[in-house]
């Protein structure tokens, strides 16, 4: 599976907790209310154990996770 | 003469009319701006028959909008009812049919959500910051129509015991509860803010709380007094610790006040050591118990900046303080609450309400200008709140229960020790487990259900369920998930939920939360 399906899926199923949820990959996932803190702790551990993707605190903002679309192109200089 | 929170505003339109009174990414407004944009928002409130002591919703991400609305419901002579943008719609709705919201202020950005609340029996008539109704059945008007209208002052027919706004918090009977305040106790608590800080209008307050918390009114309405600037903090940018300390930095904030959570992350994964925080003279931090360890931290890497705890329940805004002292390297003791702020009476009584010595342990009332009016539409529940101490055999000495536990330490300082009850804190919020407990009962496949709060090690709590089933039906917990986030706020919906054959019970066949918690507990310390 290719990283943003991984993501999608995850954000989906641990994070709304609802599998059938619509998920737009360019929606704002913080101005929608659906990543809040806990969340991106969660998503930050599991980007290090599936992806092999040490995030550094630096890259923890806003413009890296406003959204699917916005995460995939940051994760694309690893 | 100021008796009434926007006056803030306008008094400080006249003294300093071109100061930044708000600032968001980029954008901001003047004292001067302000006290117009509130104007002409009053005048359009009233021209739809906004009557005194009206609730008015705000319902919006922040911004300056929702600035503007603070002010601009209250020189109308209503009352703004902030509400949680990111709570689920049929919460939004009960809180807008329990206080008889008629006028919605929003945003273009919640139009699909506002289609989801205006149900054919809903009591809002009109929704300010929509263009038009496209197929909603009410009355709809701009902001450009706001600000279209005349935006000189107005007069204000109203008093000091006025209601200003009303906060909705967690209920343990499962239905939030809308605590008043009146333009009174909002500004007790703001000009004591003021005097204590020592504000002016040299300084930049942070707004980092949403507005249905109460650790807004410091940011707004202190800072308002003072002359001084407001930066919002979008609520996206609050999830993002790299992104606070960059905003700290680059709007040179003074006054910083937040839940110790976020100062917590701000510290561990902020990277402040490499900004320039220069500007910051002080760290304010309410909601919840700040860790010993992480607060030396914490002061250690500041030690420009004085640090102060404040303590009080959304029913008394703030009622005692302690700006802390140096913390040994050796101690785990949590820092006091303090003592009380000017005006507030306090009186710590036993199970039989009888004051207990100094020393003992008991519950903590508090008397004065703070306190609020009372439950909206829930007299009884407003009684159950409030002691009345009978005084020289004429009198009513009326004071709040806070239902916390305290105990008067050596220095004359106040020690929490926990709650009479089972509200727990997460991330600041307070929530009543009974009300999570009531909302898994809702749904027709439970028969039983337990809620218990794990600590996070970050100085708060996340919390965890357990139910029981009714027979034969195969339930999972996302179905429970996703029920509950129909009904509950997100921060109220437990991280996990167990389902379970049975429950562990005590000798009487109660349900044993401590066990259920201890056994959470050991599965996360494996």
């Amino acid at each position: 599976m290719d990283r943003k399906a991984l993501l999608i899926d995850y954000i989906k199923d641990e994070i709304m907790r609802n599998k059938n949820a619509k998920l737009d990959e360019n929606e704002d996932l913080l101005s929608a209310g659906i990543l809040d803190s806990l969340a991106i702790l969660q998503l930050v551990a599991y980007i290090d154990k599936e992806l092999a993707i040490e995030v550094p605190d630096e890259d923890v903002i806003y413009d890296n996770f406003k959204s699917i679309n916005s995460l995939v192109s940051y994760l694309q200089r690893f | 003469m100021r008796y009434l929170l926007p006056l803030a505003v306008t008094r400080s339109a006249e003294r300093h009319p071109d100061r930044q009174a708000i600032r968001v990414t980029g954008q901001s407004l003047t004292y001067a701006e302000l006290e117009g944009r509130s104007n002409s928002l009053a005048r359009t409130l009233h021209e739809l028959g906004l009557s005194r002591g009206e609730r008015v919703g705000i319902y919006m991400n922040k911004g300056l909008e929702s600035a503007v609305a603070i002010y601009g419901i209250m020189k109308a002579g209503g009352a703004y009812v902030p509400l949680d943008p990111f709570a689920p719609v049929a919460r939004i709705g009960f809180v807008i049919q329990d206080c008889g919201i008629r006028h919605l202020i929003t945003k273009e950005t919640k139009r699909e959500q506002i289609g989801e609340i205006l149900t054919d029996k809903t009591c809002v008539e009109y929704v300010i910051g929509l263009a038009e109704s496209d197929g909603l059945k009410v009355h709809c008007v701009s902001w450009e129509d706001v600000y279209r209208t005349p935006s000189h002052s107005l007069r204000m027919n109203i008093t000091e015991q006025d209601l200003a706004y009303i906060l909705y918090t967690s209920g343990s009977t499962g239905v939030p509860k809308g605590i008043m305040h009146t333009h009174r106790s909002g500004l007790s608590f703001a000009e004591w803010g003021v005097d204590t800080y020592a504000l002016t209008h040299e300084d930049r307050l942070s707004n980092h709380a949403p507005l249905h918390f109460d650790l807004s009114t410091f940011d707004y309405f202190s800072s308002a007094i003072a002359g001084a600037t407001t930066v919002i903090i979008p609520e996206a940018l609050t999830k993002f610790p790299a992104n606070l300390s960059g905003l700290m930095e680059e709007e040179s904030i003074s006054v910083w006040y937040s839940v110790p959570f976020a100062l917590i992350q701000l510290m561990e994964h902020g990277g402040i050591q490499k900004r320039d925080l220069s500007a910051l003279r002080w760290i304010l931090f309410a909601g919840e118990v700040f860790p010993t360890k992480h607060l030396r931290n914490l002061m250690a890497m500041f030690p420009h900046v004085r640090f102060s705890n404040l303590y009080g329940p959304t029913e008394t805004n703030v009622c005692t303080y302690y700006h802390v002292e140096q913390i040994p390297p050796d101690t785990e003791d949590t820092i006091p609450i303090g003592m009380p702020c000017a005006n507030i009476e306090d009186l710590v009584v036993d199970l039989d309400d009888k004051p207990v010595t100094p020393g003992e342990v008991g519950e903590l009332l508090i008397r004065g200008g703070v306190v609020m009016e009372g439950y909206w539409g829930q007299p009884e529940k407003t009684a159950q709140g409030f002691y009345r101490r009978p005084s020289f055999g004429q009198f009513e000495d009326i004071f709040y229960r806070t239902g916390d536990l305290v105990q008067l330490d050596a220095n004359g300082n106040y020690r929490y020790l926990g709650r009479k009850d089972r509200q727990i804190k997460t991330r600041g919020y307070r929530v009543e487990l009974d009300e999570i407990e009531v909302a898994l009962l809702a749904h027709a496949g439970v028969q039983e259900a337990a809620a218990y709060p794990i600590p996070d090690n970050q100085g708060s709590n996340l919390i965890e369920a357990a139910v029981i089933l009714k027979v034969s039906n195969n339930l999972a917990s996302s179905d429970l998930v996703e029920h509950l986030s129909r009904r509950l706020p997100p921060y109220a919906i437990p991280v996990r939920i167990d389902i379970m054959d049975d429950f562990p019970r005590t000798s009487t066949g109660k349900i044993n939360r401590r066990e259920l918690r201890e056994r959470a507990l050991g599965r996360l310390a494996l």
